[in-house]
């Protein structure tokens, strides 16, 4: 009976906080512990879980579920596993699930677990804020996890992939160099862990971080060595991205073929794991790639769907900068109105969320000339190059 | 049609790692209950119960990304010190069992620390068992 009043009252976890006023807490409910679980209650019990609208403590679900570590070990791995898959969806439930976590007592989980789930939760939302483009939420987010995480028995893992998350961040804000500084670091925590997946990421990182520096050989080369590679525990579809952006370096030397090559190569990979976001991008290099061949109509398909693949992701800010570059390509084909049709969709999400300060005039002057339909190719092209640089 | 009567030989690899971390569980249990009963002072109806929790505990912690189930065991053993050392708080400070100079002596210690003595006994098994 103690036993079961301790566990009800502790909050066990490796930091040094003193154990609260014990006296006032003996009558607290007992435990309920998740042994007797079968896996088939787990993955029903984390459906009806993922499935429920409130996650909160007065719901019908809470009442029913209470909190298992079982349940939620399962919860967090469905999210994660369609984070690429589908980032809308799990930028709506993580953040839900680690609200209700936070509403939760240490004393209902065990040891350290409140703190692991709530950082899992808040790393899953990190993911989903960043591939949806919100950087200022993916940093709060970021934070949230790295306060939890650090309170866990073995931070150490955790910790390096919120760390490799800062620094995809660092990547999309174009600070290539600091990526590069940092990455060694992050990438051989991952390697002495025996992090296989985390680690190829790292390596992908790096190679992408070169290829924007225009390091290109280096690139190529690091990109080539992850794609030919190949290990089983590595998520496949990373090879896959890996041979989209080798087929992008290989069109930018001119080397056509190769690159449509490993394009093809790409396809079933990405398309096996589902990668919705990485199949679109595949579509935009292609439509490149054609451009740059001269082959105008087949890479205006390609720019079409790659931005209606977009818009279905939910990528707004992608989709702006898209609808820019496919503009570009719809004037360089003599197509007027849809360019100005394109433009128009653009302009209001790039002010919405400020997505080129600096590229102000050239956003007013596209704008105007557009107005008096008869789009300004100079300044859509000074705004394409802007958002390109900050995409 | 004959039926074949043969089962399937290979276990999936969920099984296999829910038995390594039994395995591994059972190897360390004999430390985990000396640190509970003779360095904690827990009885042993309450050393049987946290056992209980630490292996509920366990098991999911093998599922966490980062380590194998055996490079593990050194985290279990810190699980185990910081629960004692809660409990034992706890037990203490409400008057329910009174506390010596031995208790209060391991109780004033890191549970990491604590653990990491023990941890070298499980180096010593280690050299054991591959010497074995």
């Amino acid at each position: 009976m103690l036993l079961m009043t301790f566990r009800a009252v502790c909050n066990c976890t490796t930091s040094a906080v003193q154990m609260p006023d014990v006296a006032n807490v003996l009558r607290f409910r007992p435990r309920v512990t998740s042994a007797s679980l079968s896996r088939e209650d787990v993955d029903l019990r984390a459906d009806e879980f993922l499935a429920s609208e409130l996650y909160d403590s007065e719901s019908e679900v809470d009442r029913t579920l209470g909190v298992d570590g079982d349940v939620l070990t399962a919860v967090c791995k469905r999210l994660g596993d369609v984070l690429n898959e589908d980032p809308r969806a799990v930028g709506e439930k993580a953040p839900r699930l680690y609200r209700y976590l936070c509403a939760k007592s240490s004393r209902d989980f065990f040891f350290d677990e409140r703190d692991f789930f709530l950082g899992e939760s808040a790393l899953l939302a990190a993911g989903a804020s960043r591939l949806l483009g919100k950087k200022e939420e993916t940093e709060l987010w970021l934070d949230r996890a790295d306060a939890n995480f650090r309170h866990t028995v073995s931070p150490s893992p955790q910790l390096a992939r919120v760390a490799y998350i800062r620094l995809t961040l660092r990547y999309q804000t174009r600070r290539h160099e600091e990526v590069l500084e940092l990455l060694p670091s992050v990438t051989l925590t991952f390697e002495k862990l025996g992090m296989e997946n985390d680690e190829a990421k790292c390596r992908f990182l790096e190679a992408m971080s070169l290829k924007e520096l225009g390091r290109v050989e280096e690139s190529s080369t690091k990109l080539e060595r992850l794609a030919f590679s190949r290990r089983e525990r590595v998520d496949q579809s990373l090879y896959g991205m890996a041979l989209v952006n080798l087929g992008d370096l290989r069109s930018e030397k001119g080397c056509f073929d190769s690159a449509l090559a490993a394009y093809k190569e790409a396809m079933p990979l990405l398309q096996a794991a589902n990668r919705h976001y990485a199949l679109a991008d595949l579509k935009v290099m292609v439509g490149g790639t054609l451009r740059k061949m001269g082959q105008l109509t087949q890479a205006l398909g390609a720019y079409r769907d790659a931005v209606q693949d977009h818009v279905n992701l939910g990528m707004a800010t992608r989709v702006a900068y898209l609808r820019i570059l496919f503009a570009e390509v719809l004037l360089e084909a003599g197509k007027v109105r849809e360019a100005e049709w394109e433009i128009l969709a653009a302009l209001p999400t790039i002010d919405q969320e400020q997505m080129v300060p600096e590229g102000f005039a050239a956003a007013a002057l596209l704008r105007e000339s557009v107005r008096q339909r008869n789009p300004d190719s100079n300044a859509l092209f000074e705004l394409r190059e802007y958002l390109q640089a900050s995409n | 049609m004959e039926i074949s009567d043969e089962f399937e030989a290979t276990p999936s690899a969920e099984s296999v790692f829910e038995n390594e971390v039994q395995t591994v569980f059972q190897e360390t249990l004999g430390l985990i209950h000396i640190a509970l009963v003779s360095h904690y002072q827990l009885t042993e109806q309450e050393a049987t119960e946290l056992e209980k929790d630490l292996f509920v505990w366990f098991r999911r912690f093998c599922y966490r990304p980062g380590a194998s189930v055996r490079e593990n065991r050194p985290y279990l053993l810190v699980a185990c010190c910081q629960f004692a050392r809660e409990y034992q708080k706890y037990v203490v400070g409400t008057g329910v069992r009174a506390s010596d100079d031995r208790l209060k002596s391991i109780l004033d210690r890191e549970p990491a620390d604590v653990a990491h003595d023990f941890s070298r006994s499980l180096q010593l098994y280690d050299f054991r068992r591959s010497d074995a």
